[in-house]
């Protein structure tokens, strides 16, 4: 097994000093040296406790080898190392959890998900991203205003897994052989933010076999990937004809739209001003130093003006609470462990399990025929 | 003699009795058995999360026991019975359980999660499993309790015969249903 090997691993690969884990486990430093160089076996309880420190899952310290890592790509990298690790190894944790429920219910899908024209990263251009983005657009019947139901679709048709932390940096998408595509998202940031991020991330989610074939950009986009991705989001976000249709709305019998008015548009498509003068570009050829004078202008707009009203997201996706809650009344996931995948005390965990679930079979059927 | 000698406590029974302040008297009459990790990480607070449950006192003053299992245990009880997929339980109840099926003596589970009681229908071991409600008649503890129609919203339900009847039964047609002539 060589869990001396795994625990070193496991604590480096989640950006822990010796002398961290030693105050978080009370384990002294040199009791976790040698377990790290194989001279002492830990004990179950101390494997566990270490193992929930680094969100190892306790397999991971039993299985004959370690697995490779997943590549993660971030958007808005955070400032030090320990940071990046500590967000990715929560990250992985969740899409394991969300896996190991799928599975419990059997329900581990791995749904085909839409691909580009082409197959090779040299030949994606901002035409392809665009096209790419109409594709999807209609595949995913996302309507006038994607960004209402993009997430949704994403989480309920194609199993993407969609977590909302609150940490360092925008955004982080993955994909993994074993629990498919997941991409994160910063809890704290503007619902705006949000839907441009999760349209960022699902370029690149959708275009991982393409870009990550390379060795030298697997882990890293290049500057031109991410402006691929930015197309596709902003052409994905902000459909040709619903944006053209509303700005004409908008302006009536006149030529030319304010600012404000631009600024409604913006809202109702769930995307910042910003993106949408950049659109704009791309819809009415606006020269690129125009806009950059609207963007300005737009600045001075936005701090005159009441903040948009945002939500809270909450961390974990809906279908990952809904497997959690179905496969404890089905008696395949324990109450303690459900606890903890759900973040609950112990009395609110207790609170989902109810009594015609434990004694009774008797349940209320309504027919559907 | 105490009435129960070889009985293992999972986290929700501990909890209980905790909250029921009957903990000293029910240690008094059995053998109580306790995993690391439940003692120190699960069962922590009684069931209104206000009181603190400490057992290192009666640990250290040998009024129960606390086991610490090898990780070769785990691995081994990982190995031999192949749950991954099928059930999902937390850390101490997988050490409780791999205790459980090492060949020392006839042990007991007492708890009140349907894993758990499923679990031991799966391994064939339905008859090393007890409730609550069964160990405080035994013991002349739980005359004054009716489980299933005190409080049916704070779960009390969990802890009665007919709870873990049901449950180790479902782990049997598991078993019935993972053998190979099935």
């Amino acid at each position: 097994m060589n869990i001396g090997h795994k625990l070193r691993v496991a604590r480096e690969g989640s950006g822990y000093t010796l002398r961290q884990v030693s105050a978080q486990a009370e384990v002294g430093e040199s009791t976790l040296s040698d377990l790290e160089n194989s001279k002492r076996e830990p004990k179950f309880a101390q494997l566990s406790r270490l193992a929930d420190i680094y969100k190892r899952p306790i397999e991971f310290f039993l299985m004959d080898d370690i697995p490779g890592e997943n590549v993660m790509l971030w958007r808005d990298t955070p400032s030090t190392e320990d940071e990046k690790k500590k967000t990715e190894a929560e990250f992985r944790q969740l899409c394991e959890q969300y896996h190991r429920l799928e599975v419990l219910m059997g329900e581990a899908k791995k749904p085909k998900l839409p691909g580009p024209e082409v197959s090779e990263p040299g030949e994606f251009g901002f035409q392809q991203a665009d096209n790419f983005a109409r594709k999807v657009q209609n595949q995913f019947c996302l309507g006038d205003i994607p960004s209402t139901s993009l997430k949704q679709v994403l989480e309920e048709n194609l199993y993407v897994k969609i977590f909302h932390l609150d940490f360092a940096g925008s955004a982080i998408s993955t994909k993994s052989e074993e629990f498919g595509s997941a991409i994160l998202l910063n809890r704290n940031n503007r619902l705006w933010r949000r839907n441009y991020d999760l349209a960022h991330e699902l370029f690149h989610v959708l275009t991982w076999d393409i870009f990550r074939k390379a060795p030298l950009s697997a882990n890293k986009p290049s500057e031109f990937e991410e402006k691929l991705a930015n197309a596709f989001a902003s052409r994905l976000l902000l459909p040709t004809d619903s944006v053209r249709e509303r700005i004409d709305q908008v302006k009536g019998s006149g030529t030319t739209v304010t600012l404000e008015q631009l600024d409604e548009v913006a809202r109702e498509f769930g995307v910042s001003l910003d993106a949408l003068l950049w659109r704009m570009l791309h819809l009415y050829g606006t020269p690129a130093e125009e806009i950059q004078k609207y963007i300005q202008q737009g600045s001075q707009l936005k701090t005159s003006r009441p903040p948009r009203l945002s939500d809270e997201p909450d961390k974990l996706p809906e279908r990952f609470c809904s497997l959690a809650i179905r496969a404890l009344r089905d008696g395949k996931l324990s109450l303690m462990q459900f606890k903890k995948y759900m973040d609950l005390s112990y009395k609110e965990a207790e609170g989902y399990l109810t009594d015609e679930e434990g004694l009774t079979d008797e349940k209320i059927s309504i027919s559907a025929a | 003699m105490k009435r129960f000698q070889f009985l293992l406590l999972d986290a929700g029974p501990i909890i209980k009795l905790f909250t029921l302040r009957i903990w000293d008297e029910f240690i008094k009459r059995c053998d109580v058995t306790i995993s690391r990790i439940i003692a120190d990480d699960e069962a922590l607070y009684t069931e209104d999360g206000c009181e603190q449950i400490n057992l290192k006192p009666y640990e250290e003053h040998k009024l129960i026991r606390i086991i610490d299992v090898d990780v070769l245990c785990i691995d081994r009880f990982y190995r031999e019975f192949k749950l991954q997929g099928k059930y999902d339980i937390h850390a101490g109840e997988q050490e409780t359980l791999a205790f459980l099926c090492t060949p020392s003596e006839n042990w007991m589970v007492c708890s009140s999660d349907q894993v758990v009681f499923r679990i031991l229908g799966r391994l064939n071991k339905a008859d090393q499993g007890i409730s609550l409600q069964e160990i405080l008649a035994a013991t002349g503890l739980g005359s004054g309790l009716k489980w299933e129609t005190a409080n049916p919203a704070a779960g009390d339900w969990k802890y009665t015969k007919k709870f873990r009847e049901k449950w180790t039964h479902k782990g049997q047609e598991d078993f019935v249903q993972d053998s190979p002539s099935a």
